[in-house]
């Protein structure tokens, strides 16, 4: 490298630091005022935890999350079943139909979740079907496992096939050979995007909302009700717990792989950049 | 690794089992994906098919949809109020893509280039927030700009008067753009990663300025992820309703909080359907024309 190109670009290290602020001041907003002992969104008056406590004491917002965790948890294994029996069938299999479902399952990546969402209410009902937790964690489980199928490929197209072609000269069947040699392997990806898509499905609002019923509703859903009837401290506090929750979630998951020593984290997969 | 599945053989050059395990192979992955193949047909697709049909039905007199074979619902979407929020959210879309591009370029730039041993960690600063909660960090940005928030008390404090943020336009293009730049960020990261960077500094030496070694070197190189981010960040941007209901108002309202608003208050399905499929419609031919001319860019530049 010259000196020229190590020199900083004053232009894009400005944007950049800039760019870093407003992406974290609304975050340190909410954490800081989620400390706050009065009710103003303005001027910070003095550190309390009385928001947290009023939190933990509101029956109906524990039961919320405890239904969030519940979506997510079953959300998570659901798709991670489905989505990598599709990305190991879509991987190895050579035929024009496996192009075409692979295109079809890509879909729900490219729809704009309110189109995904009242499609789903709409097919819900018309089964007549009651909305509940129920329908909502059948819609999450779909609409993820687009993610879990493009991680998982991902780690298939970088595994040579002579591994398994090895497995099946020793005397494996097809179904062995998966088991006992792709899925030990697969082990990082199936964990990074796991946790991926329970941080998604925990934190989904719309999907969630068009889904739910009544009671008890996501934590997402109860939250949006309550920020239209106007901005509260209690819900700061809420607010804090879920973004140190999805972000402990999300570190998790870009930190697994490594943990592995694959030099491809779930992080390049998602930017699907290269290591050079 | 692409390139690894690029050099692979798509079969093994010599089959070493014979045809017999070449079929019993496919029958594996055939029976793999069934069941996701039959659950994403099941759910997603045919939940499609309902919205299209109940498209042309019509709300009976106890409020229920019924299925039709009607235009109406489509003809009613065909006025100038319509027409006009329909604009309203191409407009926002359009400018929330184009501000996430002025953005995604220098930052990631700085980062692929500059980022020193730093690269991914400050890659997951930018990550991480974007996977927590959109609806708590619209929310956050609701609180910040309200009247009696902070902007607000520190601009009168400041003497210089109260600026009403939300409930305008730039309010929810900022929430906007701020939702979904991630998108733009990653994709010209990856392609600024892949790139040779001794062009930019042979372009430094020929042309003599970072403007015009941006325009001929940087740009072309980068121009896959840049297209690639610019669906990105338009597809979900297009869709959004969270943004306008949390920072703007009924003036500012896109297509999203009128889809919302047929299906969760105005209880009117049919008519809903059909601005969803008017919706998808428009996307759809938008994204071919859109692809058409980004790939015969492409082929012409290779």
């Amino acid at each position: 490298m010259s000196r020229r190109l190590e020199r900083r670009p004053a232009f894009a290290v400005t944007v950049t630091v800039v760019f870093f602020a407003w992406l974290y001041l609304p975050i340190v907003a909410v954490v800081l005022f989620s400390f706050n002992s009065v009710k103003s969104l303005a001027t910070f008056q003095g550190f309390s935890t009385r928001w947290y406590v009023d939190f933990f004491h509101d029956s109906s917002l524990i039961t919320s999350l405890t239904a969030s965790l519940g979506i997510a948890a079953v959300a998570a294994a659901g798709s991670l079943i489905l989505g990598t029996m599709l990305a190991l069938g879509l991987e190895r299999i050579r035929s024009r139909s496996g192009r075409a479902i692979g295109a079809v399952t890509l879909l729900p990546l490219v729809t704009p979740e309110i189109v995904t969402g009242v499609a789903a209410l709409l097919f819900f009902t018309g089964l007549g079907m009651k909305l509940s937790l129920v329908t909502v964690t059948l819609a999450e489980i779909t609409f993820s496992i687009a993610y879990v199928t493009v991680i998982v490929r991902g780690r298939l197209a970088s595994m040579s096939p002579e591994v398994e072609e090895a497995a099946r000269d020793l005397g494996c069947t097809p179904w062995q050979a998966v088991r006992q040699v792709i899925l030990p392997t697969l082990v990082p990806a199936l964990l990074g995007s796991g946790l991926l898509v329970f941080a998604l499905v925990f934190d989904d609002f719309v999907l969630a909302f068009f889904t739910t019923g009544v009671d008890p509703q996501p934590l997402p859903v109860r939250i949006y009700s309550s920020i239209r009837f106007g901005v509260s401290p209690a819900i700061n506090a809420v607010g804090t717990l879920m973004l140190a929750f999805s972000a402990l979630l999300i570190v998790l998951a870009l930190l697994v792989p490594r943990l592995f020593h694959r030099k491809t984290s779930t992080l390049d997969l998602i930017a699907g950049g290269e290591r050079p | 690794m692409a390139t690894r599945e690029v050099t692979r053989p798509s079969a093994p050059a010599t089959p070493p089992a014979g045809r017999r395990t070449s079929v019993q192979r496919t029958k594996l992955w055939g029976t793999l994906l069934a069941l996701p193949t039959a659950w994403i047909v099941g759910f997603f697709v045919s939940s499609m098919v309902i919205v299209v049909l109940l498209s042309f039905g019509r709300t009976q007199r106890d409020g229920r949809p019924v299925f039709g074979t009607r235009l109406t619902n489509y003809d009613a979407l065909w006025n100038e109020v319509y027409l006009r929020l329909f604009l309203r959210s191409l407009t926002y879309a359009v400018v929330t893509t184009l501000i996430c591009a002025l953005i995604a370029f220098p930052v990631a730039y700085a980062i692929a280039l500059h980022g020193g041993r730093f690269k991914s960690v400050l890659i997951a600063a930018i990550v991480v927030p974007f996977f927590a909660s959109y609806l708590i960090r619209m929310y956050a940005w609701s609180a910040l700009l309200s009247d009696d928030g902070v902007v607000n008390s520190a601009l009168r404090k400041a003497g210089l008067g109260g600026v009403q943020f939300l409930n305008t336009p730039y309010a929810v293009i900022g929430g906007l753009v701020y939702g979904y730049v991630v998108f733009m960020i990653l994709p010209v990261y990856a392609s600024l990663e892949r790139m040779d960077l001794s062009l930019i500094e042979a372009g430094k030496d020929l042309y003599h300025g970072p403007l015009r070694t941006f325009f001929s070197v940087t740009l072309p190189a980068t121009r896959a992820g840049l297209f690639g981010g610019m669906l990105l960040v338009f597809l979900p941007a297009l869709g959004d309703f969270v943004s306008a209901q949390l920072l703007g108002g009924p003036k500012t309202y896109m297509i999203g909080n009128l889809i919302q608003q047929q299906f969760l208050e105005g209880q009117n399905w049919p008519l809903g359907s059909a601005m969803t499929v008017a919706m998808m419609i428009g996307l759809t031919v938008l994204m071919v024309i859109y692809l058409r001319a980004t790939t015969t860019r492409n082929r012409e530049q290779a």
